[in-house]
């Protein structure tokens, strides 16, 4: 590594974007940041500040907004951080473990007109974005989702179909929502609720997660639930997480069982699922099995699945 | 064909593995998609896959990285999800960042703004009610770079910083970015932080200064001892700074030798922006002390009458510096409390200086236990409890009990020997240990009535333990609540 000579300025001057700007003239080329096996020149670090900071003005976002960051340690939070400075705008930061009212609180006392977050948390946000007027925008970044899926406790649904069905999202949400509100009841859990996009509780614990995503024409709506509590230990043995805040890093889950009682099999969950879908959508489920093309596109997307760096 | 479209199919799916989970919504979505595999006409109807995982595993996003053997030793499956791009199905009601970013320009010219304008507001939560927005401004954090940290730890542009403390908390904030992009140093930023990751980073970065925690030098140092021969002891670092709570002096010297570094204390609050005083700064270590004053900063103890208070007597402990925040977003009652007019801010703090301007913390105005009549520092007792030779740490407080008042009760960790689950040979501490050691070192009301041996005290991200969880008076905020309102 080479030192070059720096140039000898005086004092920066107050401000964190002007600060970020003279210390970038002085070292362009110098490292500022690395991250995994990646190295981002001061150069390079303001140039993505300057894009994020584009990007906000776009949303018509500017001086003095609020503009929440629930980011972990990644380029993202520093470029974001940055980009809000540029803007002059106010960065409200918060921890990355926080959770349901928490997050709430925060954002309306603020009045943050946009969150950056991770994908991770996107549910968890729109579930109460209706709590907080001012939040506008959900920018979302990073690829953290982590699941931990369990022979006993877990069942992943996932729907894919026409979005002409519902040309308003939330419509779709609401749909699917009260659909398994009205699941759950049937399976004896009376407490369950539609706690807005994202989610179906139990008194304030999770039941459901729905997330809902878009592309060209469908709709493809991704579900998780839980018959039988999970047993989480296994996956902090593989995931390190710092004993003293285990206990905040997940968020407070039930289950089928917990709420009614009853130990529910897969098979009743599934035609109670068909029932109630099938009555609210007007339609019939035939079984089925992938058809030839899906096949060739399933081989490779396991393929992918199984991959690890 | 009227029909058809009344028809969903069903795909049933009890007995899949992980993979399956991920590439069975994947491929059908794929299939509908005009442009792709259109290797026949057949159409694809509308479908719902029901599936659940015939194993224990993790579905990790494109960006998780996971430790591939310690899951295939747990018997933990793993599947990759696939990278979200730019075509990818996009979740509704969001906006990409990469999105947001890949219209707009390299250039954009800053906007202007008054150094007294606040660039941040961070929560910080009080031993009451909702947590309060502290307005830290441009000029607090150009004080505390071009100041206060000058006067404790000599930054330069060829610094290697760890930035492994959370950056949205303030410790990691100003003196992890903050401070490295001031000095045109280097941030090795960690994602995930775990003992082996953080002591592997520090070694391939050859890292010359470490922000951190008390229990991550009391983890490290750990590691360090377990004399495996795959641990390489980096020696890079030539500064290291705790915070955040703590550090026991027997950690802080071992770590020092074994690392062959320097390690300084710092104290400051949310509220402060920076550190305030230090500890051990030019190697001038006093046990017990938050140390002097760091330039810039005028420190003071006062009484409850707000007078100043001499050398050795206990009171508040206040600060004045140009780092000290501008207020409380949106909640002047709750500013004017603890900021007078005069520009001190009380911290809530109580302890003393020395007569060579070391203050030295004895306990939170807050947390002093009254029983009886008695006032009680949790403090003073949890340091007799850390003295015990099982103890690694304890924490002191009053816990309501079923006759309707209060026990003072010692929540214990006992101390940590070897890897998790290894057989230990100290043993844990019997009550009856606990009671005859504080027999010896404490005044008879002083004595906790009480003792409960866990595994752990519940701590915030920088390690301040959260009584108010020990005493179970803690709302869990993690709940969503329904609202009929």
């Amino acid at each position: 590594m080479k030192f070059g000579k720096s140039k000898q300025a005086g004092p920066l001057s107050p401000g964190l974007a002007r600060t970020i700007e003279e210390i970038t003239a002085r070292y362009r080329k110098r490292e500022a940041l690395r991250f995994e096996n990646r190295i981002y020149t001061y150069q390079e670090m303001n140039e993505e500040s300057n894009k994020i900071a584009g990007g906000l003005a776009g949303l018509g976002l500017g001086k003095g907004d609020r503009i929440a960051l629930m980011l972990p340690n990644i380029p993202e939070f520093v470029f974001s951080f940055f980009g809000i400075q540029k803007l002059g705008a106010i960065v409200v930061p918060f921890n990355t473990m926080y959770k349901g009212r928490e997050i709430s609180f925060i954002l309306r006392d603020s009045g943050a007109k946009a969150i950056i977050c991770l994908s991770n948390f996107s549910n968890m946000i729109q579930e109460i974005q209706s709590e907080c007027p001012e939040l506008k925008h959900i920018i979302i970044t990073g690829q953290r989702t982590f699941v931990f899926v369990e022979p006993e406790g877990s069942v992943n649904i996932q729907m894919v179909f026409e979005r002409g069905r519902f040309p308003d999202p939330k419509e779709a949400f609401f749909t699917v929502g009260e659909v398994l509100v009205e699941v759950f009841r049937k399976l004896g859990a009376a407490d369950a609720w539609y706690s807005h996009q994202g989610a179906v509780r139990a008194g304030g614990r999770k039941l459901a997660t729905i997330m809902i995503s878009e592309i060209e024409n469908l709709y493809i709506c991704n579900i998780m639930t839980w018959l039988k509590p999970m047993d989480t230990a296994p996956l902090f043995k593989v995931l390190y997480v710092p004993p003293e805040i285990k206990e905040r890093a997940l968020e407070p889950m039930t289950s089928i069982l917990q709420e009614s009682g009853t130990d529910v099999p897969l098979e009743t969950f599934k035609q109670v699922l068909v029932d109630s879908l099938g009555s609210r959508l007007g339609v019939v489920f035939e079984e089925g099995r992938l058809t030839r093309d899906e096949k060739i596109a399933y081989e490779k997307n396991r393929a992918l699945a199984g991959r690890l760096v | 064909m009227a029909q058809k479209e009344h028809t969903w199919r069903l795909l049933y799916n009890p007995e899949g593995d992980v993979a399956d989970i991920v590439a069975y919504g994947a491929s059908v979505a794929e299939g509908r998609i005009a442009g792709k595999y259109q290797l026949s006409t057949t159409l694809v109807p509308d479908t719902l896959i029901i599936q659940r995982s015939r194993e224990k595993g993790i579905i990790a996003g494109a960006d998780v990285t996971v430790d591939k053997n310690l899951a295939a030793a747990n018997s933990i499956a793993i599947a990759k999800m696939a990278r979200q791009g730019r075509n990818s199905a996009r979740a509704i009601g969001t906006i990409q960042l990469s999105e947001l970013t890949s219209k707009a320009s390299r250039n954009f010219s800053s906007v202007d703004v008054d150094p007294d304008d606040p660039a941040v507001i961070i929560y910080t939560s009080g031993t009451t009610g909702n947590p309060k927005g502290a307005m830290l401004t441009h000029r607090n954090f150009h004080f505390q770079c071009t100041t206060i940290v000058k006067s404790l730890i000599s930054f330069t542009h060829e610094d290697r910083v760890i930035g492994v403390l959370p950056l949205y908390h303030i410790y990691g904030l100003a003196n992890a970015l903050i401070v490295s992009f001031h000095y045109g140093a280097c941030l090795v930023l960690m994602p995930q932080y775990s003992p082996q990751s953080l002591l592997e980073t520090i070694d391939r970065n050859r890292a010359t200064i470490m922000p951190a925690i008390p229990s991550m030098y009391q983890l490290l140092l750990g590691l360090a001892r377990t004399k495996s021969r795959s641990i390489n002891i980096p020696k890079s670092l030539r500064a290291c700074i705790s915070g955040g709570a703590p550090l026991s002096l027997a950690v802080m010297k071992d770590f020092m030798t074994v690392f062959d570094t320097k390690i300084m204390e710092g104290y400051g609050l949310t509220e402060s922006t920076s550190s305030v005083c230090a500890n051990g700064v030019g190697g001038i270590y006093k046990e017990g002390s938050i140390g002097k004053a760091a330039d810039g900063v005028e420190l003071n103890v006062f009484d409850e009458q707000g007078r100043e208070v001499p050398d050795g007597s206990e009171g508040e402990i206040a600060i004045r510096s140009e780092t000290l925040f501008k207020g409380y977003w949106n909640n002047l009652e709750a500013t004017r409390e603890v900021l007078n007019d005069e520009g001190w801010f009380f911290t809530g703090d109580l302890g003393y200086r020395d007569s060579e301007g070391f203050y030295f913390i004895t306990d939170r105005k807050k947390d002093i236990i009254i029983t009886h009549g008695y006032n009680i520092s949790p403090r003073e007792v949890e340091e007799v409890l850390a003295e015990h030779p099982k103890v690694v740490e304890a924490a002191v407080v009053n816990v309501p009990n079923v006759k309707g008042d209060e026990t003072v009760t010692a929540f214990v960790v006992p101390k940590f020997s070897g890897p998790e689950g290894a057989a230990d040979p100290a043993g844990k501490p019997t009550h009856r240990e606990l009671q005859e050691f504080c027999e010896l070192h404490l005044a008879p009301y002083k004595r906790p009535r009480q003792y409960v041996i866990v595994d752990s005290l519940p701590k915030s991200a920088t390690g301040k333990v959260l009584r108010r969880e020990l005493r179970g008076e803690s709302e869990d905020t993690r709940l969503i609540e329904r609202s009929d309102a």
